[in-house]
């Protein structure tokens, strides 16, 4: 039997230089129509020069545990398939944009077909042992793919005693990237 | 100081929400005055059996099912894979309001349309088949409006939980919002029926419409202070509808002309004061209206959750 | 952002062990579910090189019906170790451009107006044979020059020195990297290479001089950037401007653009001084370091304050950590690093910098890098040139573009006729563009080869359409790198429209120039030649797209006696070829001229998602990116009433105006004295339906060079520019 997994995301944003290379691997891999994305860079720089510090984040969906996408969706669509991902059925989906408006973290579009799409992790990819596209691309391996149930010793390797940092925790949704800052 | 910039390439959320333009809130604003019709008519006759014969009651039982079905259209309209909207029936969604309100609707029907036609039935020469449900039917009108009653809640208080259990959407995300439109819906039907019934009714239901504006005003007046002291991005929405792009909006049509003018001439007209005149509850559907059309606006502006 | 502990964190993902996902809560009636992507499989892999820019990563490019989807980093190419920068991710943006030259263009005169004509290959080829042909007979092969960027220029040149025609000449030189070259060789007795032999990866201490990496998206150094930083480099960023590095940086130093030799200068003075510097390694190796002492004697921190401005503890402080780390401390030479003019000696003292480190191939410091070996083919001699191509600036080691400019605008027997012109938009390229659109236009014959409609074919007589590096074989790379590599280009579709390989429109000139035994009938031919002298076949390097040899002797090891290739054969702290030339033996500081009131210096540079005018017309990757914007210091914008966001016109000191309006970006990221935009937009060519008119081009802007007296390259940092609303 196919042991039970939770995949999570490491991002370091130390690492990143916000060169976009996980947002055009994304395109490319999961052909995402132009004009939409499923993953970004944001960089937010703080202080007023020439005292200035910044940071720079790879964001996509966050694959919540306690996802509203899934809540809010009156279909179905919106599931957890027991990886620890969210995905999105696009069989079930009418296009009611009703997960967009649940997302805290606005990594929802809407696909010129009619379905709500997103991040997957690439899960085609991780089915077939791969990494997502976007964590094979970075060039500067700020992205870690991660399963939660596999040995804890990697994820303390990669923590390294370092500050995490999660997006809009307050809104209770259990994300699953985790910022080392 | 702080600098973002952010190279996400996604127009339904960046630079804000942008997902529901003029199908959702006429589907909102339609469902509510649905709702309001089917609870004042059915209310009516629960009140008055002979109800039944009233004018503006009998237009409000017809009125509803054929105003959801209108709002239902551009409920459809909205959908961007509209040949999928049959899985809304593959599913329960417990969690999801709009899963509820799609299953509500396969209650709303039969149980507003029955009323419907039992209050037609002299129309109805027709169909044996419904004759013959009509005659089955008929003596339970008391118990079809009881059902009715709280369908016509329930899709009420639906067109305000559908937005306000989006956590993401600090405007919306407010617990009085279901309660607000309910009243909207009730107090816009009133002003439906008061256009359509018999002269010597107006003074019932201008009663009926002062009072439900109140109650609405009441609600709204609950809706700004609850957004106003509460923290961060729900108190910097509510800052926002009320003193931001939508402010003029919401205090002219909405505060204004919804509600404070109507409620100041219809108690005037009550008092025998001035005339009466269409345009007041006119007035109030107009103010109705754009509360929808306000909300999920501006809620789609202020959409920035932190 | 909420932030967490990393206990915290612990008790989160025991939380996860136990393993509880929050039910969606209902049912669904669905037989199946489909939360895949229908991503595309790929029909084929094919493994080759990129081009989208010089860097030469090795690549996987995904095919599906013949077209290609997808491009990967190649996992086994030491350039790119399985990962690639943006730009490649998006080449084939650049494949499936619309706006390609899609056939062979000649220019014609019809009742005075002179306008672009499809032509077949056979017409442009004729007529370009016989134009040289004439020209070459009136003023000599020496009269022509060839312009060029990118190795796909390879067979140009066989097929043009066949010919006697050896003016070779690239903007990478004059215009890039000419100075860094210059002083490292003058220095070390060699050039830092391209891919640049340094080893940041190990670096522990690591210093930017203006250079920006992470908006320069070099794959592999920005890999070894990022490599560093999870290790615990500290990083020094001197910069104007607040670049990615520098948020990266522990320190950044906002230094006064200009004065850069004054800083290193007074590193270089506290290093000696406080005797920080590698005692054995210079006592063993290097020449000059008394003279040297006793030049940067005035350099003291705190004259150095008041010409940069940056604080005298900050000066001193990094001027220890450097000599702290010493070894394993390097201070990055830069790239493009011809600003001011005065730049060879700018390099020269970040040359000597590094020597004062011993940092010489050492972990962590300045590689010497080695090629993998593999003989050239055996093409018939070249003609001899009666009269070689001789530069004025006397360490031009490789001929300046803007001195071909100088010499065909130049009333002289000896100016040029004729330019051949492969892949260079010289346009945007060159700077003073007044100065190259007058020389074009004085020319007899201009031949562009090229994948796009840049600015430059517009100029040309004949215009040929290249295929992009995705629909054609190229000559093998095999560079000096840490680990020697061999590796291949080669097509992964067949070339769309009317548009050839290089190879290809190289051998149909020579059929038509007179050289018909020049080329191999097939290039494949030409690559298995020399693949089999090393003992290995072509189909080999096309399965495995590249041969690796494991370095050795990247580092120095003890007591290694160390032979430079220089006139004394150590280091040369202090140059006496400079001294013979006239020029300052030890690098000096000179002031450059200050921004008037009003005007801003101009600075250019990289984001990580374009390689300049390359890539501006490319879909796929202005999709994130389709404009270049102005930084301006948000107070220094505000005093002169700009608007976040508004587009406005540039105007520089000469009053020339930027063709096309920029959107300003104020921003605390940049010093008050200066503003910063992207270089390779606001192109202007109707034909770049995407590019056009988006964004400015700062080579607009550079009217006004400082010609290294030293080799020739043209300093640009030194304009200034204003704004004005008015179109």
């Amino acid at each position: 039997m196919a042991r039970k997994k939770k995949y999570a995301m490491f991002i370091d944003t130390l690492k990143c230089v916000g060169c976009s290379a996980c947002v055009y691997a994304c395109k490319s891999e999961n052909q995402v129509p132009e004009g939409f994305c499923r993953d970004w860079v944001v960089q937010k720089t703080e202080g007023t020069f020439p005292h200035l510090s910044q940071l720079i984040r790879s964001e996509r969906c966050q694959h919540c545990e306690n996802a509203p996408c899934v809540t809010n969706c009156p279909t179905g669509a919106s599931y957890y398939p027991g990886d620890g991902t969210v995905q999105v059925d696009r069989n079930l989906c009418t296009g009611c944009k009703a997960c967009i408006a649940a997302c805290p973290y606005d990594a929802r579009y809407i696909h010129p077909v009619g379905f709500a799409d997103k991040c997957t992790f690439c899960q085609h990819r991780l089915k077939e042992g791969l990494q997502p596209a976007c964590v094979t691309a970075c060039p500067t391996e700020t992205l870690k793919l991660v399963d939660l149930m596999e040995n804890s010793s990697t994820i303390e390797d990669l923590v390294n005693g370092r500050q995490i940092v999660k997006d809009k925790v307050h809104a209770g949704t259990k994300p699953k990237l985790f910022w080392l800052v | 100081m702080t600098e973002i910039i952010s190279n996400k390439l996604n127009p339904y959320v960046y630079p804000n929400l942008d997902i529901w333009h003029y199908e959702i809130p006429l589907y909102l604003f339609l469902g509510g005055l649905a709702g309001g019709l089917l609870i004042l008519s059915s209310g009516m006759i629960l009140f008055k059996k002979e109800s039944i014969e009233n004018k503006a009651v009998r237009w409000a039982t017809l009125l509803s099912p054929v105003i959801l079905s209108i709002g239902m259209l551009f409920l459809l309209l909205d959908l961007e894979f509209k040949i999928h909207f049959w899985r809304f029936y593959t599913a329960f969604i417990f969690t999801s309001p709009m899963s509820w309100g799609a299953w509500m609707l396969l209650i709303f029907y039969p149980f507003s349309v029955m009323q419907a036609l039992i209050v037609f039935k002299d129309y109805i020469n027709f169909y044996p088949f419904i004759l013959k449900t009509i005659k089955i039917t008929e003596p339970h009108l008391q118990k079809i409006a009881v059902v009715n009653v709280h369908i016509g809640t329930g899709i009420g208080v639906y067109t305000g939980v559908l937005l306000s259990t989006f956590y993401a959407r600090p405007l919306w995300n407010s617990s009085v919002l279901g309660f607000l439109f309910l009243l909207s819906g009730i107090s816009t039907a009133a002003a439906v029926m008061l256009i359509i019934c018999n002269s010597g009714d107006k003074r019932t239901f201008l009663k009926v419409d002062m009072y439900l504006i109140s109650l609405e005003g009441f609600a709204a007046t609950l809706f700004i202070i609850g957004g106003v002291t509460s923290a961060g991005a729900f108190h910097d929405a509510m800052v926002y509808l009320i003193s931001g792009t939508y402010a003029a909006w919401f205090w002219v049509l909405f505060i204004l002309c919804g509600l404070i003018i109507p409620l100041l001439l219809e108690t005037l007209e009550v008092l025998n004061k001035v005339r009466y005149s269409p345009l007041v509850p006119l007035l109030v559907i107009i103010g109705s209206l754009s509360l929808r059309f306000i909300i999920v606006n501006a809620g789609q502006s202020f959409s920035t959750f932190y | 952002m909420g932030v967490i502990n990393r206990r915290d964190f612990l008790t989160i993902s025991s939380a996860f062990l136990a393993g509880s996902t929050v039910l969606g809560g209902g049912f669904v009636l669905s037989p199946y579910r489909q939360g895949e992507v229908t991503s595309l499989k790929s029909d084929k892999v094919v493994k080759t090189t990129c081009e989208l820019c010089f860097w030469r990563c090795g690549i996987d490019a995904h095919v599906k019906d013949g077209k290609v989807f997808k491009i990967a980093g190649q996992k086994d190419h030491p350039l790119s170790n399985g990962k690639l920068c943006p730009r490649g991710l998006g080449g084939h943006g650049l494949l499936y451009d619309p706006d390609r030259l899609k056939h062979p263009l000649i220019r014609k005169n019809v009742n005075g107006k002179s306008s672009f004509h499809k032509a077949t290959w056979d017409e442009a080829t004729t007529l370009i044979a016989s134009r040289l042909s004439e020209i070459t007979e009136e003023h000599g092969p020496e009269s022509v020059a060839m312009f060029s960027h990118g190795f796909g220029a390879s067979f140009f040149k066989t097929l043009l020195s066949a010919y006697g025609i050896d003016t070779f000449t690239a903007p990478s030189y004059g215009q890039c990297r000419g100075p860094r070259t210059e002083a490292f060789k003058l220095t070390f007795g060699h050039g830092v290479g391209s891919p640049e032999g340094l080893d940041i990866a190990n670096s522990k201490y690591l210093v930017l001089i203006g250079s920006h990496l992470g908006e320069n998206m070099h794959n592999t150094q920005v890999q070894e950037f990022s490599q560093a930083i999870a290790k615990g480099c500290r990083i020094v960023a001197v910069d104007p401007r607040f670049s990615t590095a520098a948020g990266k940086a522990e320190t950044w130093l906002p230094i006064k653009a200009g004065t850069d030799i004054a800083l290193l200068r007074s590193w270089i003075h506290i290093l000696i001084e406080e005797k920080l510097y590698d005692e054995d390694f210079i006592a063993e190796n290097a020449i000059g370091l008394s003279e040297l002492k006793k030049s940067v004697r005035d350099a003291t921190p705190e004259k150095t304050f008041a010409i940069t401005g940056i604080p005298v503890e900050m000066i001193v402080k990094v001027a220890r950590d450097l000599g702290r780390y010493q070894n394993q401390a390097l201070v990055h030479p830069g790239r493009h690093v011809t600003w001011y003019g005065d730049d060879t000696q700018r390099e020269r003292a970040i040359a000597i910098l590094n020597a004062l480190l011993g940092n010489y191939r050492a972990k962590g410091g300045l590689l010497s890098q080695k090629t993998y070996p593999i003989p050239k083919y055996d093409f018939p001699k070249p003609k001899k040139s009666s009269r070689k191509f001789k530069s004025v600036y006397p360490f031009a080691g490789s001929i300046p573009s803007n001195e071909i400019v100088d010499r065909t605008l130049a009333d002289s027997p000896e100016s040029f006729k004729a330019w051949f012109i492969y892949g260079t938009n010289l346009i945007h390229t060159l700077g003073d563009q007044k100065s190259t659109i007058e020389a074009l236009r004085k020319l007899k014959f201009v031949v562009a080869v090229d994948v796009l409609p840049m600015e430059i074919t517009g100029y040309a007589d004949v215009v040929l359409p290249e295929c992009t590096y995705l629909e054609r074989f190229d000559d093998l790379d095999a560079r000096a790198y840490k680990k020697p590599y061999l590796a291949i280009r080669q097509p992964a579709v067949k070339p769309l429209f009317d548009s050839k390989p290089g190879f290809e429109i190289a051998r149909m000139l020579s059929k038509k120039m007179g050289l018909p035994d020049l080329f191999p009938d097939k290039i494949e031919t030409y690559l298995e030649s020399r693949l089999k002298k090393i003992g290995h076949s072509l189909v080999e390097l096309q399965e495995k797209g590249v041969f690796v040899n494991q370095d050795s002797g990247l580092y120095r090891s003890q007591n290694e006696k160390m032979r430079f290739d220089t006139p004394s054969g150590k280091i040369e702290l202090v140059s006496n070829k400079l001294r013979e030339k006239g020029f300052d033996p030890v690098p000096k500081y000179t002031q450059h001229p200050e921004n008037p009131p009003g005007f801003f210096r101009l600075l250019f540079g990289r984001a990580p998602m374009h390689t300049f005018g390359r890539t501006a017309n490319n879909r796929i990757l202005g999709e994130l990116m389709p404009e270049n914007e102005l930084w301006v210091n948000a107070v220094a914008g505000q005093d002169m009433k700009l608007k976040n966001g508004e587009y406005l016109y540039l105007v520089n000191q000469d009053n020339i105006k930027s063709k096309t309006p920029i959107r300003v970006r104020l921003t605390q990221r940049i010093r008050p004295d200066v503003v910063f935009m992207v270089h390779g937009f606001g192109h202007t060519d109707p034909r770049l339906k995407t590019a056009r008119n988006r964004g400015a081009s700062d080579a607009d802007l550079i009217s006004h060079l400082d010609v290294d007296p030293i080799m020739g390259g043209t300093g640009m940092n030194n304009n200034f520019v204003t704004f004005t609303r008015e179109a």
